[in-house]
C-alpha cells in the first residue's frame, strides 16, 4: 500500500464556458507532470491545489490532511511561477528567507539555511545580488530555492522553463530532476512540452478541456495512450480505420493473426507510432520478416523531413497518410512499410479498446 | 493566454478577500462624503428660492440669461482657443521626442510633469514677470534695440489669457502624444513606404490617424483644464468682459452674495465638465485598447538627428519649450532678489523682500507681514492633506485594482468625479457649510484641508494605481504560497514596491495643497490666509516683488518635497 501524497477527489470548478473536474492520487515523492494544450485547466488545478482558487467541489488531501478548506498561506505547498515571481524589492538572500522570516526561523537558522538552498541550486555566494541582475536560468534556481525554503510537503512547478532557451531548458530539467531526488518531495510539474514530461516524470498526467485523460508512466502514455487524444498529444503517429487489417495482414504460418482480429472492428481505428513502422524502399531485397504484421505496398512518399539522425517520412496509402521513421532518406518514390500487430492500439469512441 | 479561464481563476483568492475590500470601501465612503456633502449644499441652494421653497425658477432663470449664456460662451470659447494652440504647441515636440534621441531629452521631459504641479498662482505671476509691460522679454527688446517704450503690451487681454493658457498646457499635450508616438510600431510606416507612400503621406495617412486618440485625449484633458481655469482668468481676464464661469462663481458668492446664482453657474458648470470627463474616459479606452495591440510589438527606436535640419528644430524646440516654461518661473525667483536702487533706479540685488516677508523688515499694515504665518499655515494644511490623500489614495487603488469590467468604470469614475467638479465648486460648497460654524481659524484650516483632500486624493490615486496594476498577480500569490497572509502579502510586498509610486503621489499631494488658490480663495474666511491668497493679493497691489519672494518660496518648497520623494525612490522592477 503505497503512501499517498497528494489525493484530489471530484474536485470541480465550472466557468461559464469550461468546467474542471479531476480526480487524480499522487504517491509521497513521485514526480508527477500535468500536460495538456493550453486552456485545458493545468494552471487551473494548480491554483486549485494551492488554494489560490477555491475548490466549487471535492477535496484535496496532502500527506493525508484535509486541505480542501485551509488558506494558501498554511498549506505548506511550494510553488515555482512561470515567471518566477521574485519580489523585486528583495535580494536573492530576502527573497529566499521570505517565507522563513514569516515562520519566525530565527537569523542564523535562515542563513545556514539559505547557504545550503543556494548550494543545492548551484548558485553559492549570490546571497546579496539583486534580482533584477540575475539571468533567467539563474531567476529559475532562486525561484525554486524560495520555494523549497518553506519545507513544503508539496512542490508545484507551473512552466518553470517555458521561458528559457532550448539548451538551458536540457540543462535545468536534468537539475530539477537531481534536486528532486535528493530532496524527495512530492511534485508536480506542469508543462506542455511533451519531451520534457517524458524525460522528467515519474507519472504522467494528461489533461484536456479540464478532465483527466491518462496518468500513468512516461512509457505507458507514449506506447498505450488511454485515449485518441492522449495519443495524438504525445506525439506524432498514424490512425488508420481498423479495416485496412484484413487488407494489409500478412499470413505467416505461426501467426494467430485470424484469431487475434476475429472479431469484426468497423467502428474501431488503430493507431501506431512512426517508429514503430519497418520501412522497405527496395524490392530487390527480402521484406524484414517479423510476427504478424500489416504491410502497406505501394506507398507514395510525400514528404521526407530530415530531423537530424533520423527522417520523417509521411507517406500516401490508399488515401490514408502513414507516418514513418527511417535512418535514410527513401530511395524510390513507391514503397512498402510494415508494422507489427503488437504495436497497434485499438480505439473505439476515442478511448482505448482492449481485447480480452 | 488573456482569455483563458485559468488566467481569470488566477486572481480569484484575491477577489474573495475580504482585506482588500475593507481596504477600499471606507476610503471610498470618506471620500464620497467629503465629496457629497458640499455638492448636495450647493445643488440644494440651487433649487431652493428666498423663502425656503422648492423652486425651478432661479435656475432656469439663471441659465436662460443672456448673460450666463455670453459667459459660458465665452468661457467655452476661449478653452476651444487655448486647447487648440497647446496642442499645436505640442505636437511638433511630440514628433521630436518619440523621433530623436537628444541631450534635451529629459529636461523637456520633466517639463511635461510641470502643469500638473505647478499652482496657476505661480503660472499669473511668471506670466506677468515675463510677458509684462515692465517684464523680461520687454526690458531684452528695450535694452537690445534700444527702444523708449515696451514693445509687448499683452497683458490684461485675450491674447495674454490665451499664452498663459497655452504656457501652462501644452506639456500635457506634449507628454501624453509623445509617449503614446514612442509606442507606435515602425512597421506600419515601413509597409506603407514599400508600398510607395512618402514620409509626408505615411504621416498623413498612418501616423496622424493612429495618433488621434492620443490626441483627442490630451485635447479633452486640456479643454477641460481652461474650462474650468480660475487664477490665471481672475488675474488676467481683469474685468468682466474676460469672465468666466468659475470667476463668475466666485464673484457672486464672495462679492455679489448671490448663493443662488453661484450653485445654478455651478450645476452648469458641473455638466459640461461631466460631458468632457465621459469623452476623456472614452478616448482613454481607446487608447488603452489600441495599447494592448501594439503590446507585442517593438515600439521606434529613437535615434540621434542626423540632418541639419533635424538638429536645428530640435535644439530650437529644447530652447523654445524652456525658455516658454522655465522662464516665466526664474523670472519668479529673479525678481525676488532685485528693487530698484536708491540713486539710479536700477535694479540692484538686494533681499530686503524676504526680510519683509519674515517681518525681519516690518512695514505696518502691509500684505507681506502676514506672510509669515500664512507660509506656516500653508505648509502644515499640505502636509496634512499629504498624508491623508496618501492614505485615502493607497486603500483605493488596493480596491480598484482587483476590479474589471463594469465595476472598475463605474469605481473609477466616482474616483474622476473630483476632477468634473471643479475646485471652485468644491471651495463654494465648503464654504457654504462654514456658515454653520463660528468663523475661526481652526475651523477655517479644518475645511481647507478637507477641500483639499477632495482635491488631491484622485491625483494620488492617478499615480499608485496604474503602479499598483503592474505588479504582477504572481508576486502576491507566491507570497501567499510562502505563508503569508493576505494582509502580510499587502505589507510586506505590494507596499514595499509602490513606494516611488506613494512618494510620488504624497509629493503631489502636498505640492497641490500649497498652491492651491482656487478653492481656497472661495472658501478662506478672513483669519485663514493660505501662502497662494497672499500671493494673489500682493498681485492685486502690484506688489510684484513681494508676490516673486513668496512664490520663490512656493517654488522653493515644492522642490524640496520632490527632490525628497525622489531619494526616497529605488530602483523600479524590472
Amino acid at each position: 500500500m503505497p503512501e499517498y501524497g497528494l489525493v484530489c477527489t471530484g474536485l470541480a470548478v465550472q466557468y461559464p464556458e469550461f468546467k474542471l473536474n479531476l480526480d487524480f492520487s499522487i504517491i509521497q515523492g513521485e514526480l508527477v507532470s500535468i500536460i495538456g494544450p493550453s486552456g485545458c485547466g493545468k494552471s487551473t488545478t494548480l491554483q486549485l491545489i494551492t488554494g489560490l482558487l477555491p475548490a466549487e467541489q471535492g477535496t484535496i488531501h496532502l500527506h493525508g490532511r484535509d486541505i480542501t478548506d485551509t488558506p494558501v498561506w498554511e498549506r505548506e505547498i511550494g510553488m515555482v511561477f512561470q515567471d518566477y515571481a521574485l519580489f523585486p524589492h528583495l535580494n536573492v538572500e530576502e527573497n529566499i528567507a521570505y517565507g522563513l522570516r514569516l515562520r519566525k526561523t530565527p537569523r542564523g537558522q535562515r542563513k545556514t539555511g539559505v547557504a545550503e538552498l543556494l548550494k543545492l541550486v548551484g548558485l553559492e555566494g549570490y546571497q546579496k545580488r539583486k534580482t533584477i541582475d540575475l539571468s533567467g536560468g539563474e531567476r529559475q534556481r532562486i525561484a525554486l530555492a524560495r520555494a523549497l525554503a518553506i519545507k513544503p510537503k508539496l512542490l508545484l512547478l507551473d512552466e518553470p522553463l517555458s521561458a528559457l532557451d532550448a539548451q538551458l531548458r536540457k540543462h535545468l530539467r536534468e537539475e530539477i530532476r537531481n534536486i528532486h531526488a535528493s530532496t524527495g518531495i512530492t511534485t508536480v510539474y506542469v508543462t506542455h512540452d511533451q519531451e520534457e514530461a517524458l524525460t522528467i516524470s515519474d507519472r504522467i498526467l494528461v489533461m484536456n478541456n479540464g478532465h483527466m485523460e491518462q496518468l500513468d508512466t512516461p512509457e505507458n502514455i507514449y506506447m498505450q495512450p488511454a485515449t485518441l487524444f492522449a495519443a495524438r498529444f504525445m506525439g506524432d503517429g498514424t490512425l488508420l480505420s481498423h479495416t485496412v487489417i484484413p487488407q494489409t495482414i500478412v499470413s505467416t504460418d505461426k501467426g494467430p493473426e485470424a484469431v487475434v482480429f476475429r472479431s469484426s472492428g468497423e467502428n474501431r481505428q488503430i493507431f501506431f507510432r512512426p517508429e514503430r513502422v519497418v520501412v522497405h524502399d527496395n524490392q530487390e531485397l527480402a521484406f524484414p520478416e517479423f510476427l504478424p504484421h500489416l504491410r502497406f505496398t505501394n506507398c507514395r512518399v510525400r514528404s521526407c523531413e530530415y530531423q537530424g539522425g533520423r527522417y520523417l517520412i509521411g507517406c500516401e496509402w490508399n488515401g490514408n497518410r502513414i507516418l514513418a521513421y527511417n535512418r535514410f532518406r527513401p530511395a524510390r518514390e513507391l514503397i512498402t512499410l510494415g508494422v507489427r500487430v503488437s504495436d497497434l492500439v485499438e480505439y473505439q469512441d476515442g478511448v482505448v479498446y482492449r481485447r480480452h | 493566454m488573456r482569455n483563458n479561464p485559468s488566467s481569470k481563476a488566477y486572481r480569484t483568492i484575491l477577489d474573495t478577500s475580504r482585506f482588500y475590500r475593507s481596504l477600499g470601501v471606507p476610503a471610498l465612503v470618506i471620500l464620497a462624503f467629503l465629496f457629497i456633502l458640499p455638492l448636495s449644499i450647493i445643488l440644494s441652494k440651487a433649487f431652493v428660492d428666498s423663502d425656503g421653497g422648492f423652486t425651478f425658477n432661479r435656475l432656469i432663470g439663471n441659465l436662460t440669461s443672456a448673460y450666463t449664456l455670453r459667459i459660458l460662451a465665452f468661457t467655452l470659447f476661449q478653452a476651444s482657443v487655448s486647447t487648440v494652440a497647446s496642442v499645436l504647441i505640442g505636437l511638433p515636440g511630440a514628433y521630436l521626442l518619440a523621433t530623436y534621441r537628444f541631450p534635451g531629452k529629459r529636461i523637456i521631459r520633466a517639463i511635461c510633469t510641470i502643469p500638473f504641479v505647478l499652482p496657476s498662482i505661480l503660472v499669473v505671476l511668471g506670466f506677468v514677470i515675463f510677458y509684462g509691460n515692465n517684464g523680461l522679454i520687454n526690458q531684452l527688446l528695450m535694452n537690445l534695440f534700444g527702444l523708449e517704450e515696451p514693445p509687448l503690451r499683452i497683458l490684461y487681454s485675450f491674447t495674454a489669457i490665451i499664452l498663459a493658457h497655452a504656457f501652462y498646457n501644452f506639456p500635457i499635450a506634449l507628454g501624453l502624444i509623445s509617449s503614446f508616438w514612442e509606442q507606435l510600431p515602425a512597421h506600419c510606416n515601413q509597409a506603407a513606404a514599400t508600398m510607395g507612400a512618402k514620409r509626408w503621406t505615411v504621416f498623413r495617412t498612418i501616423t496622424l490617424p493612429r495618433l488621434m486618440p492620443a490626441i483627442l485625449s490630451a485635447a479633452t484633458l486640456i479643454f477641460l483644464f481652461c474650462f474650468s481655469s480660475f487664477a490665471i482668468m481672475l488675474v488676467l481676464g481683469g474685468g468682466p468682459q474676460f469672465t468666466t464661469l468659475e470667476v463668475e462663481i466666485y464673484r457672486r458668492a464672495r462679492m455679489t452674495m448671490d448663493q443662488g446664482g453661484a450653485a445654478a453657474l455651478s450645476l452648469l458648470s458641473i455638466v459640461v465638465a461631466l460631458v468632457l470627463i465621459f469623452i476623456y474616459s472614452w478616448t482613454q479606452r481607446s487608447l488603452a485598447r489600441q495599447e494592448e495591440i501594439q503590446e507585442t510589438v517593438q515600439g521606434r527606436l529613437p535615434r540621434s538627428p542626423q540632418s541639419l535640419r533635424a538638429k536645428i528644430l530640435v535644439v530650437l524646440y529644447t530652447l523654445f519649450s524652456v525658455v516658454f516654461v522655465l522662464g516665466p518661473l526664474a523670472g519668479i525667483i529673479l525678481r525676488s532678489f532685485q528693487a530698484p536702487g536708491s540713486r539710479s533706479g536700477n535694479l540692484e540685488f538686494t533681499v530686503k523682500w524676504y526680510e519683509q516677508l519674515f517681518g525681519i523688515q516690518s512695514q505696518a499694515g502691509s500684505i507681506l507681514g502676514t506672510a509669515g504665518t500664512a507660509v506656516l499655515l500653508s505648509v502644515v494644511i499640505a502636509t496634512i492633506t499629504a498624508i491623508i490623500s496618501l492614505i485615502i489614495g493607497a486603500m483605493t487603488a488596493a480596491t480598484l485594482r482587483l476590479s474589471k469590467g463594469r465595476a472598475n468604470l463605474t469605481m473609477e469614475l466616482m474616483a474622476m468625479l473630483p476632477m468634473a467638479v471643479s475646485s471652485v465648486i468644491i471651495g463654494l460648497g465648503y464654504y457654504l457649510i462654514s456658515s454653520f460654524f463660528n468663523e475661526s481659524k481652526t475651523t477655517g484650516s479644518i475645511l481647507i484641508v478637507l477641500a483639499h483632500v477632495v482635491i488631491a486624493s484622485p491625483f494620488v490615486l492617478r499615480t499608485v494605481l496604474p503602479e499598483y496594476r503592474k505588479i504582477p498577480f504572481t508576486y502576491t500569490q507566491a507570497s501567499l504560497t510562502l505563508g503569508a497572509t493576505v494582509s502580510q502579502t499587502f505589507f510586506k510586498v505590494e507596499l514595499p514596491l509602490l513606494r516611488g509610486a506613494l512618494a510620488t503621489g504624497a509629493a503631489f499631494a502636498f505640492a497641490i495643497s500649497m498652491g492651491e488658490i482656487n478653492a481656497t480663495l472661495v472658501l478662506a474666511n478672513a483669519q485663514v490666509v493660505t501662502m497662494p491668497v497672499v500671493m494673489y493679493r500682493l498681485i492685486g497691489s502690484y506688489n510684484f516683488p513681494g508676490a516673486c519672494a513668496l512664490g520663490t518660496l512656493l517654488i522653493v518648497c515644492c522642490a524640496l518635497v520632490f527632490s525628497l520623494t525622489e531619494s526616497l525612490k529605488r530602483r523600479p522592477h524590472a
